[in-house]
């Protein structure tokens, strides 16, 4: 049991390792030329404009909700349809029954008007 | 018997709650939903519980999920004691569905999701005490909590049902949070998530680790059943949460924990090898002392049924202290008391809290004080409170009084005598509380006097959880040899 963890020490040392030489040599390479513009904070190459802590429309998170169920659909139906051929017709009806679960929840989503953007 | 027969309850529970959701989309929330779906929800269970007794004669199996190698891996077991729970878990739905009915047309636009999510509450007690992997209990805790949740805020224009569920989950969170890393270090320690093999491997396992693990995961399900020291959310939740929720959480949610309580301890952590007496004698102390002083002081109804639903999780631990003392092969009497007990908690407090919904949907509060003088407006309803309270107490003729007895018995055969001592105390300062109610409604005088006259649906909750808590005590003998059949655990497959 505990070799096993072993390796997974082994496996985490090494993960440490690499980042943290490469930052070191960095380090002792580059030329240090430090200015304003440098220093400034930016995302995705762009200076932020006002404040980053403002409030998002609640209704962005409704749609990663439902997205969710899309999600779900491909993460268990890809590994199913590459298995299609082995599998007896029983699983077939298991994965109807999973999607009609899953259609379901769109459907009571799309009733309830969480698709409708305002 | 076939695998699908026997989860027979759960699929119709599934289609059916599946059903009413898509109906009450169908319908958008017109009256129809508020009007036909309760009595779809009601027809589901009704039929799920055929299913259960269906399968009785033939459970105490075993089923799970292929894997290439070896055969199955155990997930859930069909035994008597799933079974007992199951019945529970469908009885607490359907009363707590019906006494809904009225207060949820009252207070909230949305009508058929109420009964969709209880019934899907519902499916997650009967997972539970079906569980025997510790990956399936953590789902079907995590699919109780998560719908528990949803329930407590279910009044959203509420700010304190919204407080409620937003506590509730806070500490939900952390407790499932401190459960599962429990649960993993007593994977690395044995090696398995199967109870049975766990127990097997329990021998070469590192001592500390399964400690740490087994406080782990104590903590986990203390939370579930509001022990006391991991009880502080439910006075807040209880209160907040709609009425017929906090009636569900105090019944459904802390039977589901025992359930699963009983069989991690019985399967999983048996008493010749882990000595549990301590600190469940401990826990059990703590829960009933500090469910019932805190009990003493509290002005509203709600509150001061959490914290005696607290108390009373205290008795049921003073059964599951006196079972895990004895050696292996007697373990069924303390359980049997635990079993007993529960069952007639669910019919005194989901009695209790029809009660209260019916007075909060006439009266508009659930101020202790404003119960004045009920007496002369119902004398219905005062009867029945002071029976309801009487089976709380523990006081003959009553269901609770069985339950006590058997659960104290257990104590004092196991020796157990500090313990089943205190137990009796507490039931002596329990008194106090519940007649400070009666007193309120007998020989207090009412500001109003108009006569409270409670629904036909309402009439027969009460009418029924009064019955079933006298008859208990009457004719118990059938339900003393059903929860003696039911401490039936599909136990160890070594």
């Amino acid at each position: 049991m505990l070799q096993e963890f072993e390796f997974l020490g082994v496996l985490g040392a090494i993960t440490l390792t690499i980042p943290v030489v490469t930052l070191i040599i960095a380090w002792l390479l580059r030329p240090k030329k430090p200015n304003p513009a440098k220093q400034e904070t930016y995302e995705s190459g762009i200076k932020t404009i006002g404040d980053t802590w403002v409030q998002f429309k609640a209704q962005y998170y409704i749609y990663a909700i439902i997205f969710v169920v899309f999600d779900i659909e491909a993460v268990f139906l890809f590994p199913f349809a590459v298995a299609l051929r082995q599998l007896p017709l029983y699983s077939l009806i298991w994965a109807i029954v999973f999607i009609v679960l899953l259609f379901d929840g769109l459907l009571y989503g799309w009733r309830k008007g969480a698709l409708h953007w305002n | 018997m076939n695998e699908l027969l026997l989860l027979s309850p759960e699929i119709v529970i599934t289609i059916v709650a599946f059903a009413v959701l898509t109906l009450d989309i169908i319908w958008k929330g017109d009256q129809r939903s508020a009007k036909i779906l309760p009595w779809v929800a009601f027809g589901g269970v009704v039929v799920a519980l055929l299913a259960t007794l269906n399968v009785w004669p033939a459970s105490s199996s075993e089923f799970g999920i292929a894997t290439d190698s070896a055969g199955l891996i155990p997930i859930m077991a069909v035994d008597k004691m799933a079974l007992f729970f199951k019945v529970m878990a469908l009885l607490t739905v359907a009363l707590v569905g019906l006494s809904a009915v009225e207060y949820i047309e009252k207070n909230s636009p949305f009508r058929g999701e109420f009964y969709a999510l209880t019934l899907f509450a519902g499916l997650s007690l009967m997972f539970l005490s079906s569980a025997t992997n510790l990956v399936m209990i953590y789902l079907s805790l995590e699919f109780l909590s998560i719908t528990s949740y949803i329930l407590t805020g279910y009044l959203r224009r509420d700010n304190r049902s919204i407080e409620a569920a937003l506590k509730y989950f806070l500490y939900g969170a952390l407790a499932s949070g401190v459960m599962l890393y429990g649960f993993s270090l007593l994977y690395g320690a044995t090696g398995s998530v199967d109870l049975a093999t766990i127990a097997v491997n329990l021998g070469s396992a590192n001592v500390f680790l399964v400690v740490a693990s087994v406080t782990l995961i104590l903590a986990g399900f203390g939370f579930k059943i509001a022990a006391v020291p991991f009880h502080q959310w439910s006075p807040d939740a209880y209160q907040g949460a709609p009425t017929p929720i906090t009636a569900f959480l105090s019944v459904g949610s802390k039977a589901a924990g025992f359930a699963v309580l009983i069989r991690v301890l019985v399967v999983a952590l048996p008493a010749y090898s882990f000595n549990w007496t301590v600190i469940l004698s401990m826990v059990a102390i703590l829960t009933m002392t500090v469910g019932n002083l805190t009990a003493l002081w509290q002005k509203d109804m709600k509150r001061m049924l959490a914290y005696s639903s607290i108390a009373q999780a205290g008795y049921m631990l003073i059964g599951l202290a006196a079972f895990t003392s004895q050696s292996s092969d007697n373990w069924s009497n303390g359980v049997q008391g635990v079993l007993l007990f529960l069952f007639a908690y669910l019919f005194t407090n989901l009695g209790v809290f029809a009660v209260v919904i019916v007075l909060e949907n006439k009266l508009g509060t659930t101020n202790i004080a404003d119960y004045a003088g009920l007496i002369r407006r119902s004398p219905f309803l005062s009867i029945a409170l002071v029976i309801f309270f009487l089976s709380l107490i523990g006081i003959p003729p009553t269901g609770g009084f069985m339950g006590k007895l058997l659960v104290f018995g257990a104590a004092i055969d196991q020796k157990l005598y500090v313990l089943a001592g205190i137990g009796i105390l507490n039931s002596v300062i329990s008194v106090y509380y519940y007649f400070g109610v009666v007193r309120q409604v007998f020989f207090a005088q009412e500001s109003d006097e108009t006569p409270i006259q409670p629904g036909f649906v309402m009439n027969a909750v009460i009418t029924v959880t009064m019955v079933m808590t006298l008859i208990l005590a009457l004719y118990g003998q059938p339900f003393i040899q059903f929860a003696t059949d039911s401490a039936d655990i599909l136990a160890a497959t070594f």
